[in-house]
C-alpha cells in the first residue's frame, strides 16, 4: 500500500461555518525529541504541550489554570502544594490518568538523565494521598511552584515500563524519544525527526475542543526566507517566526495575516565584571575599564536603542529597562525607566573614568541564536565606536558561542533571558544576578561574575516570600541594585511575529508556544 | 592487473582513514554539542557527565579510533540531536537527495550534450552565442542566489511550483520514499533540481562543444564528409559518439560534487536530504551524524575515483592513470 | 588601423615587446572580439573601482563611526525620512551607503579570489612539475593526496579549514583570519587542476630530445622545469586561471551563505549578498540587486574572458 507521508494544505472554500480543516504549519526548529522530559527547550516544551498535558496550564495570556488537576492548595503554613487531580481522564492508549502517574512522571523528571529536574529542586518529597490526590513538600514557603510547574508533562507509568522509557535517554534516545503517549488534545500520527510531524485530534480529550483541525502537519523550515515564501505561495498555513522585515509586506498581502506580539525574551549586553585586564581589541592586555560603573552606564547612555527598535526591528519591539518583561510577574514597576541616549553623558562619563580618548574591546555575539542578533552587535559597533570606544566585533555560530562564554573569552557579550519555568523576575536574579555558585545552583549564566552582597542576601527571600507585596518590596529594591550597578544592559525585549493565511484564527502566546487546540480553519 | 587493483583500493583505503582522521580533528571547533543538549537550567555537574557519557572528554585519536572501531561493524553510533541510530537516519534521508541528485544529473547530462552538440555545429551562429554566453550567467551566481531567485519568481509571484520540500511521497519496499509518483513530487523536483543541475550543465555544454569541435577537424570527419554522409550521420554517428569517453568520465566525478553541492540547494529548498542533514548536524555539533556523513561521501568519491581508473585500465592498458576536470 | 596591415615581421627580435604584443595574433584576435573586448572593459572597470574605492566612494563603510543607524533601508536616490540624506544605491540595514559598501567588498572579494587563485597556481605547478618531472613515489603521493583534495568537495574543504584555523589562530588575530582562511581554503580546493595540467604537459616534453640535451649539459631539474617545461604548459595554467577566478569569487559568496565568509563589519561581496537575501520579499530590493548584479558582472566578465582565452590560445581552434 502506497502510504501519503506528506499532505498539501487544503485550501477548499466549503460554506458550512465550522469545517474541519487540515492545517499545515512551519517553524525555524524541529523538536528534537518526543521526550517532554528530555530537553528543556521552547521547541521541544511548546510542541508537546499539544499532546502532553501537565497538572497546570497557562491560559491565553499567561495566567495559571487548572489541567489534569482540577484544583490546588498550599499545605498548612507553606509546607507544600496539595493537587487534586482530575477524574476520568485517559491517556491516548487508554490507560487511565491517577495519582500514580503523577509519581511517576515526578520520579521520571527529577532523575538524574532528566533535563527539566531543576524545577523540582525545591521538592523534598511527593506523597500520593489517594487515588486523585498528591502532595508536594517543598524545602521552603514556594509561591510560585505551580507556575513552575506548568510545563511539566504526564506520562502513564504502565506505558513507559512496558516500553523501556522509565527514564528519558537523551545520550541514545529510547521509544519515548520517537512516540507519545499524553493526555493531551492531539495524538502523534507520525513522526519522521526533521522532515515532518502530523498530528491528529485526541477524540477522548478531557476538555472541550475549540479548534476544527482534523489533522496538523509540522515542517521544520531553517531558511527563513523559504518559511515566508512557503506562506506566500499558501504551501503552508502558519510560519513562526516571520523574519521581521518580511512583516510589512505580509501584512500587504490579503491572503495573510500578521500577528504580533511581545515575547517574554529580553536582549541585553553583558559585562566581564571579575576580569583584570581586557583580552581583544586595541587596548588588549590592559586594565579592564568595564570594572568601573562609570565605564559601564557610559555604554548604556551611548547605545541608541530607539533607533536599533526603529531600523533593524521596524518599530516592533519594546525598550526593555530591567533583565524581564513588563508582562511577567516581578516586574518592578518603579524601575521601569531606562538609560536616556546621551553620547555627551557618556563622553562626559568616560571623561570622568579617565578615558576620554576612548579604548578598544571585543564584543562578542551570536550569529544565529536571536533575531537579528548580528545586526544589532553590528548597530552597537557603530553607536560606541561614536563615544570613542573601538568595538572589535566577533559573531558566531551559538555552537560555538556558549562554549567561548563559559571559558570567560569575551570583555562584553550578547545575551537573552527569557524565564522558563516560573515567567517570574526571580529566576533572572538567580540565573544572570546572583554571584556564581554551583553548590547553590546560581548564577550559572552569570558569566561575567557579576555580584552583590545585598542582592545575594535578598533572593532567598523573595523566592520564599509569600506577601505579594512584601515580595514586589524586595525585587524592587534589588532591581534598583543591578540597575545602578549597571550589572547588564537591558536593551529590548524582543517581539514575536508570526504570519498565517488570513483564513486561520489563532492565539499567540507570549512565551511563544504555539497550541494547536486554538487554531480555527474558516 | 590484479595486483595494480589491489594496490589502488589500498590507496583508496588509506585516504579515507585520512580524511576520516582530518574530519574528526576539526569536529571538536565545530563548537560543543552539550549546549544544544541541556536547557538553560542545566549545571556545570549535568555538562560534564554528559561530556563523560558520550565520550568528548577523550582525546579525539581515541573519539577517531571508537568511531572506526563502530563504523566497522556498520555502526555509526547515535544521533545527538535526534536519539536515533546514525545509519537509520541516513538511509531515511539518502532517497530524497539521491533522487534530486539523479534528476538533477539527468537535466545536466541531457541539456548539456543537446546545447554542446548544438553550439558546437553552429559555431559561429547567432543563436549558439547567445546560448554560449548565457550559459555563463549560471556559474556566475552563487547557487544560493539562483535558488532564491527561482523561488521568488515561481513560487512567490507566479504560484505555479512549491516553494520548499519534497510534496508528497509515496513509499516503496521497506526504506523508499519516492517523490517520482506524484504531481506534487514531480512538480516540487523542478526548481531544486534547476539549481543543482545548472553548473553541471554548464560545464557538460562546454566540454562537449570543446570536443566536438576537436573531432570535427580531425581527418576521418573530413572523409566521411566525403563520402558524402549526411550532417546528421557525420555530427552524431561519428563525431558525438568519439567525444564520449572524456565526457563520460567528467560525468563520472561530477556525480559526486552534485551531492556535495546538494548540502546548499537543499537548505535553500528545505529539502530533506542527506546535505540538509549535515548542515544542521553542524549547527546542532551533532558529531556522529557529521561523521558519517563524510566519511559517506568519501567512499562515494573514492570510488568513483577507483571504478573511473579500473575502467581506464580495462579500455587501455597503456593509459596511464591521468585523468582531466573535477574539481 | 595601420599596425593590423603590417604583416608579422620577420624581424621580430628588433621590436620592443610592446610592439610585438600590439602585432601578434592575440591581440589580434583580441580586437576581432567585441565580446573580449567588452567584458575586458568591464573587469578593467571594476578592478579600477576597486582599488580607488577610498577615493570614488563617498563614505568609508568599514569605520564604524562613521555609521548613522537612522540611515536603515534609504531607497536608492531618495532622502531619508529621518536624516534626509540620500544615497546612490540605497543603504542596508545598518545604514550604509550600498555604493561604497559594494566598492569596499569588491575589493575583499578580489583579493580573496586573486590571492586564492595565485596560491592555488603556484602549489599547482610546483607539485605538478615535480610529480611529473620526478615520477614514482613523490608522484604517487603526490597524485594521491589530489585525490583525497577531490574526495573532499571544495565547500566542505573549506568549511573544515576555517572550523580548525579558527581553533588554532589567537583570539586577538580571529578578525583578519576569516580572509586569509578564505584564501587558505579556496586556493587547497583548487590547486588540483593546476597540478594535473602541469603534470600532463611535463610528461610529455620530458620525453623530448631538449628536455634529454639539457639534462646532459648539467642542467639542474628546477632549472630545466621552469625554463623549459614550464612555458609549454602556460597556455592551459592561464585559461584555468582565469576561469578560476570567476569561481573563486562565486566560492567566496557561496561560503559566505553559510557562515563561513568575511564578517559582516567588513563585508565582501558575497557577504552583502547574504545580507540582502533577507531582504528580499521585505521590498528593500536594492540591498541584494545591487551587489548580486556587480558579483554578476564582475564574474560572467572573467568568465568570458576566460572562454575567449580558451578559444585564442588554443590555435587549432582558430
Amino acid at each position: 500500500m502506497p502510504k501519503l507521508t506528506y499532505a498539501v494544505a487544503l485550501s477548499v472554500a466549503v460554506s458550512s461555518p465550522v469545517m474541519a480543516a487540515e492545517f499545515q504549519w512551519a517553524g525555524k526548529t524541529d523538536p528534537q525529541t518526543m521526550d517532554p522530559h528530555a530537553v528543556s527547550s521552547a521547541p521541544v516544551l511548546g510542541f508537546l504541550n499539544n499532546v502532553y498535558d501537565g497538572l497546570v496550564r497557562m491560559s491565553k495570556d499567561m495566567e495559571v489554570e487548572p489541567s489534569l488537576a482540577e484544583s490546588w492548595e498550599p499545605i498548612g503554613a507553606g509546607e507544600g502544594w496539595r493537587f487534586t487531580l482530575r477524574q476520568g481522564v485517559t491517556f491516548h492508549d487508554g490507560a487511565t490518568f491517577d495519582a500514580d502517574d503523577v509519581l511517576f512522571s515526578y520520579e521520571r523528571a527529577s532523575d538524574e538523565s532528566s533535563d527539566v529536574r531543576s524545577w523540582f529542586s525545591p521538592v523534598t518529597e511527593v506523597k500520593v494521598v489517594d487515588d486523585y490526590t498528591v502532595e508536594f513538600y517543598t524545602n521552603a514557603p514556594n509561591p510560585l511552584f505551580p507556575a513552575s510547574i506548568a510545563n511539566w508533562m504526564m506520562m502513564d507509568r504502565g506505558w513507559a515500563e512496558a516500553n523501556n522509557a522509565t527514564r528519558p535517554d537523551k545520550e541514545s534516545g529510547n521509544f519515548a524519544t520517537l512516540n507519545v503517549n499524553g493526555t493531551g488534545a492531539f495524538k502523534l500520527e507520525d513522526r519522521q525527526p526533521g522532515l515532518s510531524t502530523t498530528l491528529v485530534p485526541n477524540e477522548s480529550w478531557w476538555d472541550n475542543a475549540e479548534h476544527n483541525i482534523t489533522k496538523a502537519t509540522f515542517t521544520p523550515i531553517q531558511n527563513p526566507a523559504t518559511a515566508v515564501a512557503a506562506l506566500l505561495s499558501g504551501d503552508v498555513d502558519f510560519v513562526e517566526p516571520v523574519p521581521i522585515q518580511d512583516a510589512a509586506r505580509l501584512e500587504a498581502d490579503p491572503n495573510i495575516n500578521v500577528i504580533r506580539g511581545i515575547e517574554t525574551r529580553t536582549i541585553m549586553l553583558g559585562f566581564a565584571h571579575e576580569a583584570d585586564t581586557l583580552k581583544y581589541g586595541a587596548s588588549a592586555g590592559q586594565p579592564n575599564p568595564f570594572q568601573d560603573v562609570r565605564v559601564r552606564e557610559a555604554v548604556a547612555k551611548a547605545i541608541n536603542v530607539d533607533a536599533i527598535l526603529r531600523t533593524i526591528w521596524r518599530g516592533s519591539a519594546e525598550p526593555a529597562s530591567q533583565l524581564v518583561t513588563p508582562a511577567l510577574s516581578g516586574f518592578s514597576e518603579v524601575n521601569a525607566a531606562r538609560p536616556a541616549f546621551d553620547i555627551e553623558g557618556a563622553k562626559a562619563l568616560l571623561a570622568e573614568a579617565g578615558y576620554a580618548d576612548g579604548f578598544g574591546f571585543g564584543l562578542k555575539c551570536p550569529n544565529d541564536r536571536y533575531p537579528n542578533d548580528e545586526a544589532v552587535c553590528q548597530a552597537i559597533t557603530a553607536m560606541l565606536a561614536q563615544v570613542g570606544i573601538q568595538v572589535e566585533l566577533d559573531a558566531m555560530p551559538v555552537s560555538n558561542y556558549w562554549p567561548e562564554l563559559r571559558a570567560d573569552n569575551f570583555d562584553m557579550y550578547l545575551l537573552g533571558w527569557s524565564p522558563g519555568g516560573s515567567l517570574d523576575h526571580e529566576h533572572p536574579l538567580r540565573f544572570l544576578a546572583s554571584t556564581p555558585n554551583e553548590e547553590k545552583r546560581l548564577g550559572s549564566w552569570n558569566f561575567g561574575g557579576y555580584s552583590n552582597a545585598r542582592l545575594d542576601e535578598a533572593l532567598p527571600s523573595i523566592l520564599s516570600e509569600i506577601d505579594p507585596d512584601k515580595r514586589q518590596a524586595l525585587i524592587d529594591e534589588v532591581t534598583g541594585i543591578y540597575q545602578d550597578e549597571v550589572a547588564y544592559v537591558p536593551l529590548y525585549v524582543q517581539p514575536l511575529v508570526w504570519g498565517t493565511r488570513s483564513n486561520i484564527q489563532l492565539t499567540q502566546r507570549p512565551d511563544n508556544f504555539f497550541m494547536l487546540r486554538w487554531v480555527t480553519v474558516n | 592487473m590484479l595486483a595494480f587493483i589491489i594496490r589502488r583500493i589500498g590507496q583508496s583505503i588509506l585516504v579515507l582513514l585520512i580524511v576520516g582522521l582530518v574530519a574528526f580533528s576539526m569536529f571538536r571547533f565545530v563548537g560543543d554539542p552539550i549546549d544544544n543538549m541541556l536547557g538553560q537550567e542545566r549545571t556545570i555537574e549535568d555538562v560534564e557527565r554528559l561530556r563523560t557519557q558520550l565520550g568528548l572528554d577523550q582525546p579525539f585519536p581515541v573519539q577517531y579510533y571508537r568511531f572506526l572501531e563502530g563504523a566497522a561493524q556498520g555502526n555509526f553510533g547515535v544521533s545527538y540531536r535526534q536519539g536515533r541510530p546514525v545509519s537509520e537516519i541516513l538511509l531515511e534521508r539518502a532517497p530524497a537527495t539521491l533522487e534530486l541528485a539523479a534528476v538533477s544529473g539527468m537535466l545536466a547530462i541531457v541539456f548539456g550534450i543537446a546545447l554542446g552538440v548544438f553550439t558546437a555545429i553552429r559555431r559561429n551562429g547567432a543563436t549558439a552565442n547567445i546560448i554560449m554566453a548565457t550559459s555563463l550567467i549560471g556559474v556566475s551566481l552563487p547557487t544560493f542566489l539562483i535558488g532564491i531567485l527561482l523561488i521568488y519568481l515561481f513560487s512567490v509571484e507566479l504560484g505555479w511550483l512549491p516553494s520548499f520540500g519534497r510534496g508528497e511521497t509515496v513509499q516503496i519496499g521497506e526504506s523508499w520514499t519516492t517523490g517520482f509518483l506524484t504531481i506534487s513530487g514531480l512538480k516540487a523536483l523542478i526548481l531544486p533540481s534547476i539549481t543543482l543541475g545548472l553548473y553541471q550543465m554548464t560545464l557538460i555544454m562546454r566540454l562537449v562543444r570543446s570536443e566536438m569541435l576537436e573531432v570535427l577537424r580531425q581527418d576521418y570527419i573530413r572523409f566521411a564528409r566525403a563520402r558524402g554522409l549526411t550532417d546528421r550521420v557525420v555530427n552524431f554517428r561519428h563525431a558525438l559518439k568519439n567525444t564520449m569517453v572524456p565526457v563520460v568520465t567528467v560525468i563520472g566525478l561530477q556525480l559526486g560534487a552534485i551531492i556535495a553541492f546538494a548540502i546548499i540547494t537543499e537548505t535553500v529548498f528545505q529539502w530533506p536530504g542527506v546535505g540538509l542533514l549535515f548542515i544542521n548536524a553542524i549547527q546542532f555539533v551533532d558529531i556522529p551524524v557529521m561523521a558519517a556523513y563524510l566519511m559517506l561521501i568519501s567512499v562515494m568519491f573514492v570510488g568513483i575515483n577507483l571504478i573511473v581508473d579500473i575502467l581506464y585500465v580495462f579500455i587501455d592498458p597503456r593509459l596511464r592513470v591521468d585523468r582531466t576536470g573535477a574539481h | 588601423m595601420a599596425e593590423t596591415s603590417i604583416p608579422l615581421s620577420t624581424k621580430e627580435h628588433d621590436k620592443g615587446r610592446w610592439q610585438r604584443f600590439r602585432e601578434s595574433d592575440f591581440f589580434y584576435a583580441f580586437k576581432r572580439s567585441p565580446v573580449a573586448i567588452v567584458s575586458f572593459a568591464v573587469v578593467a572597470l571594476l578592478v579600477l573601482a576597486a582599488v580607488f574605492a577610498p577615493l570614488i566612494a563617498p563614505t568609508n563603510p568599514f569605520d564604524p563611526a562613521s555609521l548613522n543607524l537612522m540611515n536603515g533601508f534609504t531607497p536608492p536616490m531618495e532622502p531619508n525620512a529621518f536624516t534626509q540624506e540620500s544615497f546612490l544605491m540605497g543603504t542596508d540595514d545598518q545604514g550604509r551607503d550600498v555604493f561604497s559598501t559594494i566598492l569596499y567588498g569588491m575589493r575583499i572579494s578580489l583579493f580573496v579570489g586573486i590571492s586564492a587563485v595565485l596560491f592555488a597556481m603556484v602549489l599547482g605547478i610546483v607539485l605538478g612539475l615535480v610529480s611529473g618531472y620526478f615520477g614514482g613515489w613523490t608522484e604517487t603521493i603526490i597524485m594521491r593526496i589530489a585525490d583525497v583534495q577531490l574526495t573532499f568537495p571544495s565547500i566542505l574543504v573549506a568549511m573544515l579549514i576555517f572550523g580548525v584555523a579558527k581553533g588554532f589562530t589567537p583570539v586577538e588575530y580571529r578578525d583578519q583570519m576569516a580572509i586569509w582562511v578564505l584564501i587558505l581554503a579556496i586556493g587547497l580546493s583548487d590547486w588540483v587542476q593546476f597540478a594535473r595540467v602541469v603534470r600532463g604537459a611535463t610528461l610529455v616534453e620530458k620525453s623530448k630530445d631538449y628536455v634529454a640535451a639539457a639534462r646532459l649539459i648539467g642542467r639542474s631539474p628546477w632549472a630545466i622545469m621552469i625554463r623549459h617545461i614550464l612555458p609549454n604548459a602556460m597556455s592551459p595554467v592561464l585559461v584555468i586561471a582565469t576561469i578560476s577566478l570567476a569561481l573563486a569569487i562565486i566560492a567566496e559568496a557561496t561560503l559566505s551563505f553559510l557562515g563561513v565568509g568575511a564578517p559582516p563589519t567588513q563585508p565582501s561581496l558575497g557577504t552583502l549578498i547574504r545580507i540582502g537575501q533577507g531582504f528580499l520579499f521585505s521590498g528593500e530590493w536594492w540591498i541584494l540587486f545591487f551587489p548580486a548584479c556587480t558579483l554578476l558582472g564582475l564574474a560572467l566578465s572573467v568568465n568570458l574572458l576566460g572562454d575567449w582565452l580558451r578559444d585564442a590560445l588554443n590555435p587549432r581552434l582558430r
